[in-house]
């Protein structure tokens, strides 16, 4: 059984012995078996697959078929290698050319032999349907400060084509040695991260978020776990793959692996090294963020040539139990477009005097068309109440027309 | 199953007369001795030379050749006699109506003997294609390139032992054509279709007469030898003949090496080209088909260009597949090889703002410029002209072990003047291109200002480079 298995495997290598026999009836041939098999997934795009056989070859031309039934390569991809010897006297072996016969997925080498002998070779392939796929699982502190990080790589066959003991690459991290089946799915523990430090942030922004009630003009607030890809968070070697995060918290106490529970999930974005990967966990509801326009105000420079200004109102609480900081964030152009309509210009804007924020909006996260700043909230005060914290955002837009 | 659907056939004329039995016949076969193949992939067109050696009686002499189920361009057969041509002649050519695909021809000969013959004819279904295979080393300082040329066989006709040659670039028969048919090239169009056919293969066969003397001889190479291909200009062509020969068989395909180029060195670039490789900063393989690069015995030929890299651990990593364009002796190879993860580019604006805003009193051709508010300018005007300032950062970020080159190409309309330091030089009269060099790990601001003249500040499309500093 498990040597029908072999024959009728959809990738096959056949060795005629007869030379130059490609076109006899009968046919006497030896089915060199794989030696080793390399998988290499680190092309985004495609899964490149390397298959070491030992080939014994006569003196002269020898004809080698390869036939791939049922499986999904790519016949132009197939790259047939001599790397060494085989077992015993080293031969010098030379593909050529190769004959492909009509309607079947299947070709044949005519490779030329020195001596007779065995040689080493190595036929690569791009093949379809063999998939890989990133995810994570991240288990926060109690306290939300790290997490431990474990990153798997998910390898899909349904490539029709079953591969033994295999090495696997993904470009970066370890290797692996693994089988693989048909229609398999095999998960792999990529890296290990522990102790990554999160910021846990509150964020408003209504371009990006909206509101959680516009009759009440009250703001939308998601809060995230933002990991960044560097040496000081532990990691930074390499980018991070795009994936799903599944996000769990230990539980309090002396039995926190036990009480760990499920927080939520997220795709988490392809994050280069010295970026960070925001991951949104769901919104804030203890956070109440109310945003009106306290001011819309236009000035006449010459003719329709105008300078306005706008005063944008936050009226935050906080009622948890412990102060959080919250960002708030706002698109210039949004808001112009917003109060103003969109003239389709650029905005010639500043922050005008009568902002409130504490430190001027963070540079970092700032940019020419969104301002973001930080506001520390106090938490809830001892009778259950929330402060109310006034913050107020003044822009001067410039030469608007 | 072999097919065999041309054949030549001998009758055997009893008598000196060119009846031939209507049911009850007699004839012989004579084999190929040889034929000869010259593709031209541009027009699938094949040009099959084959000769046969026959013999003849004195007097007339009927031969018949058919070409059953293949595709053969009837019009396009043509008999020659290699020896004794001056005792032999072609008397008539018949198609007889009943019996499609085959033809009749009467030879008059003056011998009693052996004779070689030669017939030509176009067919198509054979085409050929070319591909390279590239494998860069692990430090990408040098490459293995080799290329190949396939041959695809679906005439419906088995060649075997067939002589190959293939015509590299793309012939254009119209001139050829015009020539022959004595009227001015604008009016090949109006010819029937059949005299254009009959024409275009005449004009594509005096063209290969003139590379009849081409290519190798027919012998057949020592065994196990690769075979070697030569490779000859012709004209504006470039003709490929395959040492010895080959059998390719209908509706088989054969892939042969045409050449191999061991250590061809090549440069790393990154290159930012829109309008050439969309919207990302790419990764690309720079290389020349020309000595120095142990290439340029031979032009390339449009084709799929793989392009593998040796990985750190013994096997070898994919990185493209592209179709290239035919490239000439001499000429650069360039393979874009896509983003590189390891490589962030990213554009960011710093600043906005503007300045020598103009304004026009309505209804009237006067214009004022808005200076701080220090003039009164009119109520009742409007903008008429301004400059919109942008200052950008180029941020390129390189996590890859090695320096990187970096060329970045950006294309604006409008009148425009790029301010910087990055010694830029203008690609055309709306694009920018400077270079740079980034360390590993290292990051790069680009820094540069862009001013746009608006409305009537705008004189020109066109871009001004001044060298300046530009602060963040």
């Amino acid at each position: 059984m498990q040597r029908l298995a072999r024959y009728a495997a959809p990738a096959a290598l056949v060795l005629c012995l007869l030379p130059s026999a490609v076109f006899a009836r009968i046919k006497l041939i030896t089915l060199p078996v794989r030696e080793r098999v390399e998988i290499q997934l680190d092309n985004p795009d495609a899964t490149l697959v390397e298959e070491e056989r030992v080939v014994p070859l006569v003196k002269g031309e020898n004809q080698v078929d390869f036939s791939w039934a049922n499986t999904n390569i790519d016949p132009g991809t197939i790259v047939f290698r001599v790397i060494g010897p085989g077992e015993g006297k080293a031969v010098d072996a030379k593909v050529l050319s190769v004959s492909y016969p009509p309607g079947e997925a299947a070709l044949v080498w005519t490779v030329a032999a020195t001596d007779s002998g065995s040689a080493r070779v190595r036929i690569s392939y791009l093949l379809g349907n063999l998939n890989k796929s990133f995810a994570y699982r991240a288990t926060a502190s109690n306290d939300e400060t790290t997490l431990d990080l474990s990153q798997y790589m998910r390898l899909q066959n349904l490539a029709n084509e079953e591969y033994g003991s295999t090495e696997l690459w993904a470009g970066f991290g370890k290797e692996f040695l693994k089988p693989i089946g048909i229609n398999e799915t095999k998960e792999m523990l990529m890296n290990r991260f522990a102790q990554v430090p999160i910021r846990k942030t509150y964020t408003c922004n209504p371009q990006e978020f909206d509101y959680l009630d516009r009759g009440q003009n009250k703001l939308r607030v998601p809060m995230h776990y933002v990991i960044k890809n560097d040496k000081a968070s532990k990691l930074g070697a390499a980018s991070l793959p795009a994936g799903k995060v599944r996000i769990f918290i230990q539980g309090a106490g002396a039995n926190a692996e036990s009480a760990t529970a499920f927080l939520g999930e997220d795709w988490g974005k392809f994050t280069p090294i010295d970026d960070e990967m925001r991951l949104y966990l769901g919104v804030a509801q203890d956070i109440v963020v109310q945003r009106t326009i306290e001011r819309r105000d236009q000035t006449r420079v010459a003719g329709n040539l105008y300078n306005r200004e706008i005063i944008i109102k936050y009226e935050v609480e906080n009622f948890k139990p412990q102060p959080v900081t919250l960002d708030v964030a706002e698109s210039i152009s949004f808001v112009r477009n917003e109060i103003f309509g969109d003239n389709g210009r650029e905005i010639q804007w500043e922050l005008g005097p009568q902002t409130t924020f504490q430190g001027g909006p963070d540079a970092e996260k700032s940019s020419i068309d969104k301002v973001l700043f930080h506001a520390p909230l106090p938490a809830k005060s001892a009778d259950g109440k929330a402060i109310k914290t006034i913050l107020k955002l003044h822009l001067i837009l410039k030469n608007e027309w | 199953m072999i097919m065999k659907y041309l054949t030549l056939i001998c009758a055997l004329a009893i008598a000196a007369t060119t009846l031939l039995a209507k049911n009850i016949d007699l004839s012989t076969v004579p084999n190929r001795s040889t034929v000869q193949l010259t593709i031209y992939n541009s027009d699938d067109l094949t040009l099959v030379r084959e000769t046969r050696t026959v013999t003849f009686k004195k007097g007339v002499n009927p031969l018949q050749f058919s070409w059953a189920n293949t595709l053969i361009d009837p019009t396009s057969v043509e008999l020659k006699f290699l020896t004794a041509p001056d005792k032999l002649d072609v008397l008539d050519t018949t198609f007889p109506h009943d019996k499609p695909q085959m033809l009749y021809w009467n030879v008059q000969s003056d011998i009693d003997g052996e004779a070689t013959i030669q017939i030509t004819y176009f067919t198509s279904g054979i085409t050929w294609s070319a591909d390279y295979l590239c494998i860069a080393d692990q430090d990408e300082a040098k490459m293995g390139l080799e290329g190949f040329v396939r041959v695809s066989n679906n005439s419906g006709e088995d060649y075997e032992n067939a002589q190959v040659r293939l015509v590299v670039g793309k012939i254009n028969l119209v001139e050829k054509i015009a020539q022959l048919a004595q009227v001015p090239m604008n009016q090949v169009k109006d010819l029937r279709d059949e005299d254009r056919q009959q024409l275009k293969n005449k004009a594509m066969l005096r063209m290969v007469e003139r590379a009849a003397g081409m290519g190798g001889a027919m012998a057949a190479p020592a065994t196990a030898a690769e075979k070697e291909i030569v490779k000859e200009g012709l004209s504006e062509y470039f003709l490929y003949t395959i040492e010895g020969t080959e059998t390719i068989r209908h509706g088989w395909s054969k892939r042969m090496r045409s050449f191999e180029g061991q250590t061809v060195p090549l440069r790393v670039q990154y290159r930012y080209r829109p309008a050439e490789h969309g919207d990302h900063l790419v990764r690309m393989y720079l290389l020349a088909n020309d000595k120095e690069s142990k290439l340029g015995t031979t032009p390339l030929p449009d084709g799929i260009v793989r392009v593998f890299r040796q990985s750190e651990r013994a096997g070898l990593s994919y990185l493209t597949q592209q179709q290239i364009k035919y490239i000439p002796i001499g000429d650069k190879i360039e393979l874009n090889l896509g983003p590189d993860p390891n490589v962030i580019f990213e554009l960011v604006k710093l600043r906005t703002s503007r300045s020598d805003i103009w304004m026009q009193v309505n209804g009237m051709n006067v214009f004022r410029r808005v200076d701080d508010g220090a003039a009164q300018i009119e109520v009742n005007s409007t903008v008429a002209g301004w400059d919109d300032h942008g200052i950008y950062t180029q941020r390129i970020r390189n996590y890859t072990a090695k320096p990187i080159d970096v060329e970045v190409r950006r294309s604006f309309d409008g009148h425009i003047v790029f301010r910087s330091s990055l010694k830029p030089t203008l690609f055309d009269y709306r694009t920018v291109q400077f270079q740079t060099q980034i360390a590993p790990a290292a990051k790069a601001n680009l820094l540069f200002e862009l001013v746009q003249h608006q409305g009537h500040n705008a004189k020109q499309n066109n871009i001004t480079l001044e060298e300046t500093q530009i602060g963040q």
